[in-house]
Order: C-alpha cells, then sequence, then structure tokens
C-alpha cells in the first residue's frame, strides 16, 4: 500500500512532523501498521529515530526492520495538558506518555501513548504490545498492555 | 587526569547589566529588554562602546541576533559576533574564546527573555508577539504530537524514572521550589516572591505528571548583559576582578530525549569531569552554588552528579541542609543554593540569572543575600540532553 503513496502525499499526510529522507521508510511503515526500526546490515546495531548513518559503525547500509513491538515501559507521565490532537481530550483525565524498550531492538526505544488502561496503571516495568489507532486519517503506532 | 586549561583565569567578568524579570513588563520588546541590560552592562563596566569589539547573543524567541543588537546600540568595528545556542554557559564560553584566541578583546554578551504565545496567556493576546507562534512549529502545518517526548517534557519522563529508581516522595522536587521561592523573596528583581509550603506545591496545578507548575521555570520577561575582557584588562578596570576559573560544555552521543541511556551517565556528567580536570577547586572550597532549575528534577541531578550528595539521596541531602530560619538550603550552615531564586522564582533566564548572581556574590555585591567573603561560585547549567554546560568563577 505504501509503496504506491508518494513522497508528496506522505509529507502531506503527516503535517505533525518533519519527515525526511531519512524518515521517510518509518512513517511509510505506518501506513502499513508495521513499526520499521532501522538496524545496520554490517554490525547489527539498532537505532531511534532514524539517522542516514549507523551511530555505532558509520556504516549507511541500514534496514528498516520490522519489529513485532514488544517490551516493556521505561519512561512514563500523564499530561494533564499538551498539544491538541484528535482522540485526545485532556477534560476527561490525564494522557498517559511513554518511553517503552522494545524487545529484540537492543537499546531502542519508542514513544507513544498507552490505549485500554487508566492513567495510573501506566507504570514504569509494565509489559506492553503494540496497536494501531487512527489518527489524522492514517494509522498511529500506540501501546497496550501485554496480558502474561 | 589533568587537562589543558590555558583560559585559566585569563577572562573576567568585568560588568553585569540586568532589567528586573517580571511576568508581565506590559508593551516591551526584547529587544529593548536586551539593548537596556546592554546599556547598563556597558556602564557597569565603566567602559565607553567603542570598547566593545565581540557580540554574542541569545539565540531565543524574539530576541534580537548579535547583528541586530550592534545596529540597535550602534556598536562599530565589531570582530567577532556569534548567537550561540542557549544556555548561558554557551554565550560565556563563545566569549572566552573569542579573546583569548585574539578575535576580540572586550566581548559584549546578553541575553533577552519575552514570554511567547504558547507558555503565556497574556502573551498570546499581545498580537506583536503572534509570529513566534509559527517560529515555533517551524513551518509544519500542524502542532507536534502529544506523544512527542521534546526537550522539556522529556524532563518529567525521565523525572518520574528518578522516582522509580530511587523510590522518592514528590516532596523532593517541591524541596527544590521551597528553596528558590525563599531566595528569590531576597533578590528585588525576582518574578516570584511569595513564600512557598510543601502544602501549597502538593496542591499546585499538575501539568505533566509527576510534575506540576511549580518544577518547571517560570516565563518572563527581562534580560541579563554582561562583558567580557581579558584579565589583565581588568585589572585596570578593578583591583579584584571576578574571573573565570573554567567554563564547559558536556554531551553524550546518544542524546535523543527518549533515548538517553540512563540517568547515570549524561552530559552532566560530561560536565562534572571536565570541570574537575581543569580546576584546582571542588565542591569543598565552594562559597555559593548555583544548580541550573529550568526543571526541578534538572537540580536534583547537579546535586547528585557534582558529588554533593549521593546518587538518589539528593532529597535527604537537602533536608540535613536544611536552614529553618531562612527557609532554605545553607550547605554546612554556609552555603546556599541560588541565592537568587533562580529560574523557578526569580525567571526562566537560561542560567543568564545564575552567572549573573554568581558575579554579584563574588564582588560582594548581592546586598542581604551576600555570602560572606565569596571567593568561588560553581554553576551547574543546563539540564541531561544538548545543553548540559558548567562554570567555575572566582574572585582574583
Amino acid at each position: 500500500m505504501s509503496e504506491s503513496v508518494s513522497d508528496a502525499e506522505l509529507v502531506e499526510r503527516f503535517p505533525w512532523v518533519q519527515i525526511t529522507h531519512d524518515s521517510k521508510f518509518h512513517f511509510r511503515g505506518w501506513l502499513d501498521k508495521q513499526l520499521l526500526i532501522n538496524r545496520c546490515a554490517d554490525c547489527g546495531n539498532w537505532h531511534h529515530p532514524p539517522k542516514p548513518v549507523c551511530p555505532v559503525c558509520w556504516s549507511e547500509n541500514l534496514v528498516p526492520t520490522e519489529v513485532d513491538g514488544t517490551g516493556t515501559i521505561h519512561l512514563a507521565m500523564a499530561l494533564h495538558q499538551g498539544a491538541p490532537a484528535p482522540g485526545v481530550d485532556y477534560a476527561k483525565g490525564p494522557h498517559p506518555v511513554v518511553a517503552v524498550d522494545l524487545d529484540g531492538a537492543d537499546g531502542v526505544r519508542f514513544s507513544s501513548t498507552v490505549i485500554g488502561l487508566p492513567p495510573e496503571e501506566v507504570v514504569i516495568g509494565l509489559p506492553v504490545e503494540l496497536d494501531w489507532v487512527e489518527r489524522y486519517g492514517h494509522p498511529f503506532p500506540v501501546f497496550r498492555k501485554r496480558e502474561a | 587526569m589533568a587537562r589543558r586549561n590555558p583560559m585559566r583565569d585569563e577572562i573576567a567578568i568585568v560588568g553585569v547589566g540586568s532589567t528586573d524579570f517580571s511576568r508581565d513588563a506590559g508593551g516591551i520588546s526584547a529587544a529593548k529588554l536586551g539593548a537596556q541590560a546592554c546599556i547598563a552592562a556597558i556602564q557597569d563596566a565603566g567602559i565607553d562602546k567603542s570598547e566593545i569589539d565581540g557580540v554574542v547573543g541569545a539565540l531565543e524567541p524574539g530576541a534580537p541576533r548579535a547583528n541586530q543588537m550592534s545596529s540597535i546600540l550602534g556598536l562599530n568595528d565589531i570582530t567577532h559576533h556569534s548567537s550561540p545556542m542557549p544556555v548561558a554557559v554557551s554565550a560565556l564560553v563563545d566569549a572566552m574564546t573569542a579573546i583569548f584566541s585574539g578575535q576580540c578583546d572586550t566581548v559584549l554578551v546578553y541575553y533577552a527573555f519575552t514570554r511567547a504565545p504558547w507558555n503565556s496567556r497574556s502573551a498570546a493576546q499581545d498580537p506583536f508577539r503572534s509570529y513566534l507562534g509559527g517560529m515555533m512549529s517551524g513551518g509544519l502545518k500542524a502542532p507536534p504530537m502529544p506523544e512527542s517526548i521534546d526537550p522539556s517534557a522529556a524532563y518529567t519522563a525521565w523525572a518520574q524514572r528518578y522516582i522509580h529508581e530511587y523510590d522518592v516522595p514528590r516532596e523532593t522536587f517541591g524541596r527544590v521550589a521551597m528553596n528558590m521561592r525563599a531566595n528569590a523573596a531576597r533578590n528585588p528583581k525576582a518574578a516570584m516572591k511569595t513564600p512557598l509550603t510543601m502544602e501549597a506545591y502538593l496542591e499546585a496545578r499538575m501539568i505533566r505528571d509527576p510534575l506540576c507548575m511549580l518544577d518547571m521555570d517560570i516565563p518572563v520577561d527581562g534580560a541579563d548583559a554582561f562583558i567580557l575582557t581579558t584579565t589583565e584588562k581588568a585589572k585596570k578596570l578593578t583591583p579584584n576582578p571576578v574571573v573565570v576559573h573554567t567554563a564547559t560544555a558536556g554531551m553524550v552521543g546518544r542524546n535523543d530525549e527518549d533515548q538517553l541511556p540512563s540517568l547515570e551517565r549524561h552530559g552532566q556528567h560530561v560536565v562534572v569531569e571536565a570541570l574537575k580536570e581543569r580546576s584546582d577547586v571542588w565542591i569543598d572550597d565552594v562559597d555559593v552554588f548555583f544548580p541550573y532549575d529550568g526543571f526541578s528534577i534538572i537540580t536534583l541531578g547537579w546535586i547528585e552528579n557534582m558529588g554533593f550528595a549521593k546518587r538518589g539521596q539528593a532529597g535527604r541531602w537537602m533536608l540535613d541542609h536544611w536552614d529553618e530560619d531562612l527557609g532554605c538550603v545553607m550547605i554546612d550552615g554556609r552555603v546556599p543554593m541560588n541565592p537568587h531564586g533562580g529560574s523557578l522564582s526569580e525567571g526562566a533566564s537560561r542560567g543568564t540569572g545564575h552567572l549573573r548572581e554568581a558575579v554579584m556574590q563574588l564582588r560582594g555585591d548581592a546586598g542581604e543575600r551576600q555570602v560572606h567573603d565569596a571567593k568561588t561560585a560553581l554553576i551547574g547549567c543546563g539540564g541531561f540532553f544538548f545543553n548540559s554546560q558548567g562554570a567555575i568563577l572566582k574572585r582574583l
């Protein structure tokens, strides 16, 4: 699906972020509900957000690689006010924001919100898994609690 | 391992100038506030404006760049000018290196602050500030998502991590805010002087849980300016000039806000190592301590990373050194922490307030806040990610 989306359309569909030639693969992945994280094909290290070269070995041989999106909350906060976004209503309660240590992508965190859980249960150490909601008409990656 | 420090004590701060800091200075531009502070600093130094051949100006929203300030003040024959990224010590270091290398002899350094539509309701009503909103969005057609962990939100996220790792209560953060407010009450320039109790802190409006509005520096209108020159020239102006013993920046590679490896290794640690290795003095020699407090968690970081307290113990340490009569920290009963009230209560000055108060204390000009015979000041400026900096100032 995302293959057919032009660069111009990609920029149009993500008006809230500056997409570059280095990060365009990552956001195209969203359109296919794939979380793509850069992995170096030469040294095997992962990094995020997408960079032009591998920060470890400087190789340009970077492969946007799908991760399954399971992980553990490393950072957590609850926004009582913040930037506006569709489906986010601060009047109804604080909006959780987390940075998640991704399983299988050593050292990389991905930041988003957690759905389906009261904010006070969104805590550091909680196991989570990836899910997708709709924002601004495109799929948006979020987390939900991972049941054992 | 000692590091080279050929600039040690070779550059002096010979002039300071400031406006008051307020939550609303009325219809006055950042350019005018900046000009007032610059003129005051030049007059304080006792020099003619023709002696200034370097201008280092703040890269702040709405503030004039160095070229614009030169035009405003009619400064001619400038051989060095720049507008470095905040916070304050980066401008200090830029001016020092320009003088030391011979690019110029006498530098005007200034920072001017103006409340912006995104951090002040009254500023949002000012039509002359509306263009700042466009600068903030960086040309994007929609605001960033709430999940974007930008630098300011990141301090809240790492504050929660600090609570998680060291099992500390919110009172630890409140203690930082109380220290600043009590000190600000003794500073006529400060924006927030009303006393702050722990009860009031705990009830304050939550912004990003776990940090409330009193954990975040207060947007103000105001400006600070400094005149720097060689210590050799400074001695002709004053018998005991305030000199920069050492100053530095510090940064680690993985400094993306949500990717920082841990609270145990970030920019502050690089700063501390560089300061120690380039200095004759350290925390036991300090007469006045200036930990940055753009967010309360940053102050806890400086207290611990400079070695005043063990990791996770900054809250306990503040209590151990708390002066009940003054309502603030007095380290070993003697050394205050941000006696001017810091960014939390004097106003959000990116550390220029810390730098200015350090100079005032070392000159003996700090009024009722004066530390007896203060000779050495330690400044930890900026936070964890890309703006960690530090400086040690001495009176010769």
